[in-house]
């Protein structure tokens, strides 16, 4: 390890607090929360639900705004940032869905249950595993930055699109309505979870933005004899 | 723009065999899309719009995949964009190349789709109309990620419906909704309000994904 | 939605647990993958 390179604590103390957060909030949630009226005991799930989807949704916007801060800046910080914002975002996503299936199975006796919120969620998953998968492939650093955060654009467009279309789907299919929100009664497993989960997630992003600016670093910087080809990238 | 098109519209009419070989794959994905269902004539009439959709866009990537072949094969996309025209003329002449040979290709499954599905629908019209609509929706989007996975060296073949499949979604399942409403009847008038998203759709990509095609394209 | 939903507690745990697993597994792997190139 070069000690040029500084070991900032920030991202290690929001995961900390963000860990304690969520063993809290989990514990209020599961144990001393009132059981809710109709769903029972499996409304608890909310708890954790909810705060996975406000945060999914924050990561995946957060990547739309460093792409378009790219495409305007062209600063390559904003890659990383997008990078780290993108796969965060998918890993979120995925729970998401693994949850409301989980969530659906007992409800309504079906896995998926075409809510307009979750498919939606479901489409910008593939979206962006898709960017992941485009980010992979393309070896110029510039190519892969401006094209990834075109893809980031266009994906993001669609997120309107594809609730409204699947909540007219719904209606005409008069499906069951959307998971009821959490009961009035107790809010507070509900906010510390989304805090949570809002700590974790920016603890990661921050840390796999340095990844990916130390990735980048590596890559431009190859053994001096490959040192003709990195003039022409430039 | 108009010069670019007539660019495009003569490379495809000189590679017309590839358009054939597309259409031979669409229509051989639904026989085999009804080989899914089994001889229920009721069934499958319930599914015809959805194979025909699922058929379109199967085949499309096939298109999409080779719309930007010409350009990488003799490096002429440096050429074009050395030429005074700006690359979003050069976006929209190949999208709405890609646009009218879709259109044309949906076209030309339906009376495949009415023979194999038992689904004929008087409105020829709105089905038309619908074929425009979506397969509109389809070239927008499809020809931009073309551009960009035509450039890679390596995972070209996946990288399309990869990126391409999870955008469309709204158009697949509005065409298809759409369709389905022409052969099964529709009661309660909901067609229009399909074509209303479609539109919707295809106003925003039609206008984004030529905003940005010169990002995508620039060096 | 007619009469409450009773048990289900092995859906809520598979919920959790789910979620604890994979937020685990993605922070072990975070660290993995940094220090790894930190040592390049």
């Amino acid at each position: 390890m070069t000690p040029n390179h500084r070991f900032p604590r920030a991202p290690y103390a929001l995961l900390a607090l963000g860990v304690i957060l969520l063993l809290l909030g989990s514990y209020l949630g599961l144990f001393v929360a009132p059981p809710e009226h109709f769903m029972g005991d499996v409304q608890r799930i909310m708890y954790v639900h909810v705060p996975t989807a406000w945060n999914a949704l924050l990561a995946m916007t957060f990547a739309l705004v460093c792409a378009i801060a790219f495409l305007f800046r062209g600063d390559f910080r904003w890659d990383a940032r997008m990078e780290a914002a993108i796969e965060v975002g998918v890993l979120l996503a995925f729970l998401l869905c693994c949850q409301g299936a989980i969530w659906a199975k007992p409800t309504w006796g079906v896995w998926w249950d075409w809510d307009p919120r979750l498919t939606t969620t479901a489409v910008l998953l593939f979206a962006f595993i898709g960017i992941l998968a485009l980010r992979r492939f393309v070896d110029d650093p510039v190519r892969r930055a401006t094209w990834s955060a075109v893809a980031t654009i266009i994906a993001y467009a669609d997120v309107p699109i594809v609730y409204y279309s699947v909540t007219w789907w719904n209606s005409l299919h008069q499906l069951q309505s959307s998971p009821a929100t959490v009961s009035k009664s107790f809010h507070l497993p509900l906010r510390m979870n989304a805090f949570a989960i809002l700590f974790l997630m920016t603890g990661f992003i921050m840390l796999r933005a340095r990844l990916a600016s130390l990735r980048l670093e590596h890559e431009l910087a190859p053994p001096p004899h490959e040192l003709d080809a990195v003039g022409e990238l430039a | 723009m108009i010069a670019a098109l007539r660019k495009e519209l003569l490379l495809q009419w000189r590679t017309r065999a590839q358009a054939i070989a597309v259409f031979v794959f669409g229509a051989t994905s639904l026989l085999l899309f009804s080989f899914a269902i089994g001889p229920n004539a009721s069934a499958l009439r319930q599914h015809a719009a959805g194979f025909l959709w699922l058929a379109l866009l199967l085949s499309s990537t096939l298109t999409l995949a080779e719309s930007f072949h010409a350009e990488m094969e003799h490096r002429a996309l440096e050429g074009l964009l050395l030429l005074p025209t700006s690359p979003r003329a050069i976006y929209y002449g190949k999208a709405i190349a890609n646009w009218l040979q879709l259109a044309l290709l949906g076209i030309a499954l339906v009376p495949i789709t009415v023979v194999l599905y038992d689904a004929a629908t008087p409105r020829l019209g709105s089905l038309i109309l619908i074929i425009l609509l979506g397969t509109a929706g389809i070239s927008a989007p499809g020809t931009l990620y073309s551009a960009m996975t035509s450039q890679t060296t390596r995972g070209k073949q996946m990288l399309l419906p990869l990126l391409l499949f999870p955008l469309i979604v709204p158009v697949l399942l509005a065409a298809a909704r759409a369709t389905s409403l022409l052969i099964l009847g529709d009661p309660m008038e909901q067609t229009a309000s399909w074509l209303r998203l479609l539109a919707a759709f295809d106003a925003i990509y039609w206008s984004l994904c030529g905003l940005l095609f010169d990002r995508v394209v620039e060096e | 939605m007619n009469g409450t939903i009773t048990g289900g507690w092995g859906f809520v745990w598979s919920a959790y647990g789910l979620t604890a697993f994979f937020l685990t597994a993605y922070a072990v792997s975070l660290f993995v993958r940094l220090r790894n190139e930190r040592s390049r």
